[in-house]
This record gives C-alpha cells, structure tokens and sequence, in this order.
C-alpha cells in the first residue's frame, strides 16, 4: 500500500516555498504535487522518493501534515493508460475521489495515483488485471 | 428649541432636588423586586438616601447580577402590569432582560421625543427607521419617541437595503435612524447603483447602536450633505434616548431626570470627580416596572462642566471612548469574545486560540474568526474542513447572531490563550 503526504497550508505567499525548501534541506526528491484550495486555505499533496521521511521532516518543522493511504499503479506512459483503469474502477463501481501521477520513465513508464475508500480491495483488482502495485511510498 | 422646556431647563439645584426625590421613589420601588429585598436585606440598607451622595453606600449593579436574576428577579410587579420585555445580548448563556410597565414606555418614547426634538426633528418629518425591531431596543424605542412627536414614521427595520433605498426616494424622508456602518454602507450602494444624491431627502441622520468617533461623523456628513446626532443608550436603562447630542453636538445630554449619572474608577469603584474620565454608572429613576441602580455601564466617557448653548441644563457626557471590557460592536450587535470562545470549547478538532478581525469592506463590516485546526484532528481531507468550517459558521453564528467568516489556520500561529493575548483586532476606523 502506498501513502501520500497531505499538508494544509493557508492560502498565503511563501507556503508551498516552505515546504519545498525543508525537502530540498533533507535531499528528498519531490516526484509530484497537487494543490486542491478551498478559498483562504488547502490541502497540498505531495508524492516523493521517501514519504516516510519527507513526512517526519515536515511534522518536525510544525507544519499539519497527515499521511494517507493511495493506490500508485504503474501504468505504461501512453494515450488511453489511465482511461483504462478508470473503465475498470467504473466496472467495480468504485469512485475516485482524487488522481493525478508522475512520469517515472519518459514514453515507457509512469505512475498513477489514486485516492479511493477502499485501497486494498482497489489494489487486489488492478493486481488481478495484471497492474504492478508500487507501495514503497 | 425645547419638548419640555421647564424639565430641559430645570436649574442644577432644582434638578438635583427632584434627582433625589426621584431616587428616593426608585429606591423603594426597587425594594418590591426579589433582587434588591434581598440585597438590600443582605446589606443592612433601608432604601432610602438622606442626598444624592448616599447614593453610594448602594452596591453596583452589574450585567452579571441581571443575569443572574434571569429572568424577572429585578421585576417589582406582576405581570400583569408589564407591557413590554426588550433582551440585550449576553456574553454567554442567558441574555439579559428588561421589562416595562406602561408607564415606563411612556417615559422612554418621552425621553426618546426630546432627544430627537433637540436635533431638529419635528411633526412635519418623515423618519425612516432603520433599526431593527424587536428585542433589540434600537427600533421600538426610536419608533416610539419618533411617533410621540408626531413625525410620520416608516418602520423598516434593518437590512433590506433595495427596499430601503426605494422608499427613500419614494417617500422622501427627511430624518434617518441606522448604524454608522449602515450608513457607511448605504452610501457605497448608493454610489455603485449610480443614484443621484439629489433624489434623497434626508437631511438628519440619527446615529446609534455603535460607538463611533468625530472622523466617522464627518465622513458621513460630508458624503450626504447631511447632519448626523449621536444617540446613547443601553437595554438595561431602557434602550436609546438615555443622552442625545443637541444641535451644538458638543457632549450628549444625560436626561438626568430619569438616569443619575457617576463617574467612577473601573478598578477601585472610586466616583470620581466631576470632569475625570472613567465608567459611566447609571441608576434608572423614573422606571417602575424594573428598576436598576447603579449599573455599571462599562462605557468610558466623562461629564462636561460647562454649560450648554442650548440652555438645557442637563448635564452632557463625551462621546463614548471605548470599554472597560472587551465587548465589540459589528454591525449594531454587541458581541464578547467569550462567546466566541465558548463556541471552540464546544468543538473538539479545533484548538482554544483564536483570533477575531473586524474589518470594512466595500462599506460593510466583516468579522473575520481565525481558528486553529487540532493537529490530531487533521486528516488531509479538503472535505472535512469544510464541513468543519461551515459547522463552525453556523455555531458562532447562533451564539453572536452575526455571521462571521470562519479562517483555518495552522496549529501554534496565532497567540496563546495565556495572559493577556490581543484577540481583537480591529482595523475599521470607526
């Protein structure tokens, strides 16, 4: 099972340069990043090589951060990758409350990140499809 | 010039004299109330004053005893001869509660008449009443003396301001009552809409409900073409018309036929002498139903020595200068900090700090709540703060009664709830 770091920031300048500045400090490579606002604040959430100490670094620095379970399939990095997995989450009924991925190899690999109620019931079908379940996050 | 000229003008020894005469009644009055029998009982006291300086050996009242008297501990008649209640704001729990006898209706609208009658406003005049009605004083009371001169008067209450502005020009009238900050914030829609000031009639504005300065007066003048009275009152001494400013607006007149004034130290209870700053403690002296004594305001102003141009006799007070408390005012609604802070106690995802911001914008008042999210709590999930944000608007709103913008902010950025932190901030140039 793979893990993404949430942090809440208040929708003022200079938030987001102190979290990438405290990852730069620790040498962690920052893989991907999405920002959803909800007007005078938001969650940012963060994908990188090691969440696990990425999140440490930003707890001890004060910042609000929590981790949360996601599914990161590796998909191939071409036209319709995410449209089928999406076709089979739609089969299963299941919904997607958040997505976005990163590219790990340019034109072969990438991985796609998914937000769901259910992680492990959402890994045990893509695995069965024959997707490769990254959870070293 | 005056409503009442021999009352208006009563020389200061003859005022005092009937001050004490009325002191004497209120005292024996207030002896009928379950409140002040056991006081009085509890402090040896026979209620009466040899002078008005005996005034003092009584204990204050303050917004805590009323509240402790909930709901008619203070009332000195039955029901039956009660014909009105009016409720002020608490700061936490029980709001407090005034009731009057038909009399002291009368005398209020009387007192309210002379106030209004001294800035001007006369029989011929059309009064847009622009304070909300009901348990707040601000709009019966106006109504009232308004009525009692015999203007015609339009009870429209707050908000509403298409309608407001529709009937200012329809019906032409000449005087208003509203807030400062309504005021402020009719003229911004007045001015986006594009509306000529030529199509309004009102010459006289009747300011109350918030404490506002001289700058803030001027502003409003100026942007109307208008003159604007600053209007003193408070629910537990009736409401508006306790001290109206006349057309020299230099200090309100205390209508110390019905209210005696002190001034004393907030801190030691001292009265001070005549002319020293301080807070305001006033006892009712023409009030049958529900009589106060000596109820601490909270309100910090100063008594003028000298006489009035206009001849009244009455002594003036100085515009309000601020509180000996840490109450607010955000559009006409008295607010406490404890209340607010009573809210996050309830409320377990969220921390004991907070910071409040009153501010302007676009002519209306803000109020900003800044709240600090629980680390605990917090589970990455954009949707659970909103629902937490919305929860946390409706609660403050139910216990403020205004609806405030509710900020998250992040653990350990605002001040701690130790000592002395400045939760207010406020950044309207009232």
């Amino acid at each position: 099972m793979g893990r993404q770091i949430s942090i809440f920031v208040e929708n003022k300048p200079g938030k987001v340069n102190r979290i990438t500045g405290i990852l730069e400090k620790e040498k962690i490579n920052l893989k991907a990043m999405t920002i959803a606002d909800s007007g005078t604040f938001g969650i940012i959430k963060l994908m990188t090589d090691d969440n696990k100490r990425a999140f440490n670094a930003l707890r001890e620095k004060k910042l609000l951060v929590s981790l949360q379970d996601v599914v990161v399939a590796e998909i191939p990095d071409k036209v319709g990758a995410f449209h089928r997995i999406a076709k089979i989450l739609e089969n299963a009924k299941i919904n997607i409350e958040d997505a976005y991925g990163f590219i790990v190899k340019e034109g072969e690999k990438a991985a796609l990140i998914l937000k769901v109620p259910d992680t492990s019931a959402v890994e045990n079908i893509l695995k069965k499809k024959g997707y490769k379940i990254i959870d070293n996050f | 010039m005056f409503r009442d000229e021999y009352l208006e003008t009563l020389p200061q020894k003859e005022l005092r004299s009937f001050q004490l005469e009325k002191l004497n009644r209120t005292l024996e009055t207030a002896n009928k109330s379950p409140y002040y029998k056991k006081l009085f009982r509890q402090c040896g006291l026979k209620p009466h004053a040899d002078n008005l300086h005996e005034i003092r050996k009584f204990p204050f009242t303050t917004k805590d005893d009323l509240r402790k008297s909930y709901p008619a501990g203070m009332v000195t008649t039955p029901f039956a001869d009660i014909v009105r209640m009016h409720a002020s704001s608490g700061t936490t729990g029980k709001s407090t509660l005034v009731f009057h006898t038909m009399q002291d209706i009368e005398n209020w609208a009387n007192l309210v008449a002379r106030g209004l009658y001294a800035a001007g406003v006369r029989k011929t005049d059309i009064f847009q009443n622009m304070m909300s009605y009901g348990l707040f004083t601000g709009g019966l009371g106006l109504h009232y003396g308004a009525e009692k001169i015999g203007a015609l008067v339009l009870p429209v209450g707050s908000g509403n301001t298409h309608k407001q502005i529709e009937l200012l020009i329809d019906l032409k009238a000449t005087v208003l009552h509203i807030t400062p900050s309504y005021l402020l914030y009719l003229g911004h829609v007045i001015e986006e809409a594009k509306i000529p000031l030529s199509s309004f009639s009102f010459k006289i504005a009747i300011l109350g409900a918030e404490p506002h300065s001289e700058a803030t007066r001027r502003k409003l003048e100026k942007m109307f073409h208008i003159k604007a009275f600053n209007c003193y009152g408070l629910s537990e001494m009736n409401g508006p018309g306790v001290a109206f400013e006349c057309i020299y607006r230099k200090g309100l007149h205390l209508w110390e036929d019905s209210y005696y004034g002190e001034i004393i130290n907030p801190g030691t209870g001292e009265v001070l002498p005549e002319g020293e700053e301080g807070e305001l403690v006033l006892t009712t002296l023409q009030r049958e139903g529900m009589p106060v004594i000596r109820y601490r305001t909270k309100d910090i102003t100063r008594f003028i020595k000298e006489k009035c141009g206009c001849g009244r006799t009455h002594r003036r007070i100085v515009r309000i200068k601020g509180r000996t408390d840490d109450m607010f005012v955000i559009k006409g609604v008295n607010v406490f900090p404890s209340q607010i802070e009573a809210v996050l106690m309830e409320t377990p995802e969220v921390d004991k700090n907070y910071r409040i911001i009153l501010d302007r914008k676009e002519g209306l008042d803000v109020l900003t709540v800044e709240i600090e999210i629980k680390r605990e709590y917090f589970r990455g999930d954009i949707n659970q703060l909103r629902a937490l944000q919305g929860r946390m608007t409706s609660m403050l709103k139910d216990a403020i009664l205004v609806t405030p913008v509710v900020e998250l902010v992040e653990p350990g950025t605002l001040p701690p709830s130790t000592g002395k932190a400045q939760r207010v901030l406020d950044k309207r140039r009232v």
